[in-house]
């Protein structure tokens, strides 16, 4: 991955004062077991976090410049098979892991109230970051979070899937 | 390493097509030439190095109007050094990798087409984007208007030069030696990679796609022996140029060294498309001479034929010019997935092998009106396109106007104009001339100056 993104990069030259796009299917690159974590959190617990972390390399070239702009857009889907409660879907990226989940999130929805046998569908809005120096270095860590919120007295359990994450990012040419 | 693998094949895609530019973006240093399309309307230069027949001619230097020889004035280095200040050259964006505004193939274009003289009218940067879709299960890459740089046939570079020729002789016989420098690195696109990156923009699991390689260089010197003659004479006699002219020259080549790499080049895709590294492709044979010796037989011929103010004349140079190298050594370079690593293997420590020097054509025609006016044209085929050049000079007193069109190597026609003022033993003279950008259909103009010496 990290070989061919430099390869490409290259041809951005060719592109001269033109913009350089990378969209790129983030889900395509998890795993199954990341995009459906399954939770069950038990009764005395309030607040629970279900997240993933994964590094993706960037071409060499990002680490000289900042990009242009950054646009994130993800959906995600809860299922709630037990309890009541709610779900924040975040997603994070960082320049280093330990910097993921700090922040504020690029995209951000909640599922708001949900009972036993709810799905709900999460469309968080689709994000523009300008001139982010997130992506000035040779790899990012994307960061997925579901949030459960419940009462301390009961259960909650269920699904949660992501079903699609998207990022667009634009460089400026001469980034090689 | 698979980095620079991959890497490398798709810069080569990128920076070569855009030599060609360079090279027939600025073919001389003479302001008279420049402002002509080219054309060279003296008898020396193209004239002489590839007809034979012009040496028993006289030099046009001996002619009203012609100047014995041309200092550039190099105005376009001064602007650069203003851009680009030689105290700060080590901090200068152009010229570091480090920073964010290096572009290689600025750099390169610069290596190429050296700012000798004024760009007085810049084309205009090309604007494009580039798209790129990148999944585990999909690439696609859109080049927008970038796709035009993708060639449809073999590219590269390549040079016949002749570095010194220098001899003595009488009766229009002559005895020397001449240096040969001869490099020519041909890329083709395998047609996998070519409808990716023009048509298809869609990659596919499992698939290589690669570039295939074929450079070439060899140097050396040639003993040489050599005619040209007025072997008859025109109505004018011997007051005059008139009549045909015949050259001809043997060559002995001997070749200090050589080498040649063949293979593809490139990478296969997994599969999924981006579901593990792509894997490089690198497959090459890499022959070389291991000691000098290389040696062959090969000649020049050439006729001029001038009859009052018209002349013609038409050269072919190193015909038959195969070189056989008794000490070769031939080895294999192959990317090896499971180190990844390049591993040498050595094919024959000590074999023979042969190459050849490309022929080179030159066909040229002037003629001198009474009036002032000169016109002439010339073609020249190095074994690497057509060059086409036909240019004009009106001389009235002191004063010159000159014109020219030109057909480079990628059949784009360019235009030339220019003039001069001449004070008696100096002449200055100021010649413009069109090149395009590869991605823009406006043209740049180059406005050349040089002193000449009557």
């Amino acid at each position: 991955m990290k070989a061919l993104a430099a390869a490409l990069l290259i041809l951005v030259a060719a592109c001269g004062k033109g913009n350089a796009i990378f969209n790129v299917d983030v889900l395509s690159f998890l795993s199954a077991s990341d995009s459906l974590k399954r939770f069950s959190v038990p009764v005395g617990i309030g607040q629970a976090d279900s997240s993933v972390a994964r590094r993706f390399f960037l071409p060499p070239g990002f680490g000289k410049t900042a990009a242009d702009s950054v646009s994130a857009s993800a959906t995600a889907s809860i299922i709630d098979t037990a309890g009541s409660g709610s779900v924040q879907f975040d997603v994070f990226f960082a320049r280093t892991q330990a910097a993921l989940f700090t922040g504020t999130p690029y995209l951000s929805a909640n599922s708001g109230a949900m009972v036993a046998g709810d799905s709900v569908r999460l469309l968080p809005p689709t994000t523009v970051s300008l001139a982010d120096t997130v992506f000035q270095k040779d790899t990012v860590w994307v960061g997925i979070r579901g949030r459960i919120n419940k009462n301390l007295t009961t259960t909650m359990a269920g699904r949660f899937r992501l079903n699609s994450l998207n990022v667009r990012i634009v460089v400026r040419g001469n980034i090689l | 390493m698979r980095t620079g693998v991959v890497g490398l094949v798709l810069a080569v895609l990128v920076l070569a097509p855009l030599l060609p530019r360079a090279a027939s973006a600025q073919f001389s240093f003479d302001a008279r030439r420049v402002g002509m399309g080219g054309v060279s309307l003296s008898r020396d230069g193209n004239a002489r190095r590839y007809n034979p027949a012009y040496r028993a001619v006289k030099n046009k230097n001996q002619v009203a109007g012609a100047p014995k020889f041309s200092i550039p004035v190099p105005l376009g280095l001064i602007q650069f050094f203003k851009d680009h200040p030689i105290n700060q050259l080590s901090h200068d964006p152009m010229f570091s990798p480090d920073s964010a505004a290096f572009n290689p193939i600025g750099l390169l274009d610069l290596v190429f087409n050296p700012p000798i003289f004024l760009e007085v009218k810049k084309a205009p940067t090309p604007t494009n984007d580039v798209a790129f879709t990148i999944g585990r299960n999909q690439l696609v890459v859109d080049l927008g208007a970038s796709r035009v740089l993708i060639p449809e046939q073999d590219f590269g570079l390549g040079s016949t030069s002749r570095l010194f020729d220098a001899g003595a002789g009488f009766g229009g016989f002559n005895v020397g030696v001449m240096g040969f420098l001869e490099y020519d690195v041909k890329f083709q696109l395998d047609s996998t990679l070519r409808s990716f990156l023009v048509s298809d923009s869609t990659a596919r699991p499992n698939t290589p796609y690669f570039v295939n390689i074929d450079g070439v260089a060899q140097a050396g010197f040639a003993p040489t022996v050599s005619f040209a003659g007025r072997i008859l004479r025109g109505a004018g006699g011997n007051d005059t140029d008139d009549g045909l002219y015949l050259g001809g020259a043997l060559h002995y080549y001997y070749g200090a060294t050589y080498g040649r790499a063949v293979g593809p080049a490139g990478f296969t895709t997994g599969a999924p498309v981006l579901g593990s590294t792509p894997t490089p492709l690198l497959d090459g044979l890499v022959s070389t001479s291991t000691k000098p010796g290389g040696h062959g037989v090969g000649g020049d011929v050439g006729l001029v034929w001038i009859s009052g103010p018209f002349e013609v004349g038409a050269g072919v140079d190193d015909i038959g010019a195969e070189l056989t190298w008794s000490h070769t050594k031939i080895q294999r370079y192959l990317y090896t997935t499971s180190t990844n690593s390049v591993s040498r293997t050595v094919i024959a420590p000590d074999t023979t092998t042969k190459t050849k020097l490309p022929v080179t054509y030159l066909a040229n025609a002037a003629i001198h009106m009474g009036t002032g006016t000169t016109v002439g044209g010339d073609v020249i085929n190095s074994g690497r396109g057509t060059v086409i050049h036909v240019g004009a000079e009106q001389r009235t007193g002191p004063f010159a106007v000159r014109g020219g069109v030109s057909r480079d190597q990628r059949k784009k026609m360019q235009f030339g104009f220019g003039g001069g003022v001449r004070l008696g033993p100096l002449g200055l003279d100021v010649g413009f001339w069109t090149h395009s950008n590869s991605l823009s259909t406006q043209r740049a103009i180059t406005m050349a100056t040089s002193i000449s010496i009557y």
